[in-house]
């Protein structure tokens, strides 16, 4: 006798094999979903829900300098609808650590109020892979000579790999001409970084 | 702003600024900077240091004290008379 239906309930065990159209695992993961993984195979992946960290920080405080890295006065952008997506960033004495691995966006704006004729500033994004000795990694310049005005702005960037929470980290880098001061909010971001996640590394 | 619209100085902060250089001074509460609030930080970076100098290795000690508030009033009120001069 012919059969016209199967119990799946009761005679089916195991995993269906792909190529008998099914999804070769035995159950689901919460929150997965199938990930199609080669020519036959599918698999349970993590649900990759897009961009999972953002966050701000900004300086509170002005400063002269000749060139120093930002080791006080940064607090997180706690203003206006901020946006802080994820855990964020963690900040001590100016160093700022990543709460996981995957490539970062590190954006970093600088605004220059001038109080001489001596007008010239820039910042940098200097980066460690080994929480010891640091490079620069990104730089901003500007020259206000030709542009009159007392203000100044300039701003830089970098896609970081970070492999490593321990290892890579970040500092954040000015200078410009003696007797300027940098521009300072504690409302508005005016010299902030921003640290987005874009993915796995 | 420790600066008007226009660049003239109008707040202590740019007196602190003036005095000097680097991260020296802070403040218990950034959104309420008044004398009282004004702190010395322990330690800040040291600009004659090599950039890829370790952190810890870069910082400085800070080796100033605390202006008296009539020393950053004064101060404040000479910035001011510069710039008034300077600018009519």
């Amino acid at each position: 006798m012919a059969l016209s239906k199967i119990d799946v309930a009761n005679m089916v065990t195991g995993a269906t094999p792909v190529a008998n159209g099914g999804t070769g695992l035995t159950s689901g993961t919460t929150n997965q979903f199938l990930k199609f993984t080669g020519s036959t195979t599918l698999a349970s992946a993590a649900d990759n829900a897009g961009i999972t960290e953002v966050d701000t920080w900004r300086l509170t405080s002005a400063l002269t300098t000749s060139g120093a890295f930002l080791t006080a006065n940064l607090e997180r952008d706690d203003t206006y609808g901020n946006g802080l997506l994820g855990s964020g960033v963690t900040e001590s004495s100016g160093v700022f650590t990543f709460p996981s691995t995957g490539f970062w966006r590190v954006f970093f704006q600088c605004n220059w109020h001038l109080t001489d004729d001596v007008r010239w500033a820039n910042n940098k994004i200097s980066v460690t892979t080994d929480n010891s000795s640091y490079n620069t990694a990104a730089v901003g310049a500007t020259n206000g000579n030709d542009q009159g005005g007392n203000e100044l702005s300039c701003s830089t960037e970098k896609i970081i790999d970070v492999t490593n929470v321990s290892n890579v980290k970040v500092k954040l880098y000015v200078s410009c001409a003696s007797s300027q001061a940098t521009w300072y909010s504690t409302n508005d971001n005016a010299v902030f970084a921003t640290f987005i996640r874009l993915g796995d590394t | 702003m420790a600066w008007d619209k226009n660049g003239r100085p109008n707040h202590i902060e740019a007196a602190l600024c003036a005095m000097h250089e680097n991260q020296w001074f802070t403040w218990t509460d950034s959104k309420n900077k008044i004398y009282s609030n004004l702190r010395l930080t322990e330690k800040f970076w040291d600009s004659t240091k090599p950039e890829e100098t370790p952190h810890e290795e870069g910082m400085m000690n800070n080796p100033y004290t605390l202006p008296t508030e009539s020393a950053v009033n004064a101060k404040l009120k000479e910035l001011q008379d510069a710039w008034d001069a300077a600018n009519g």
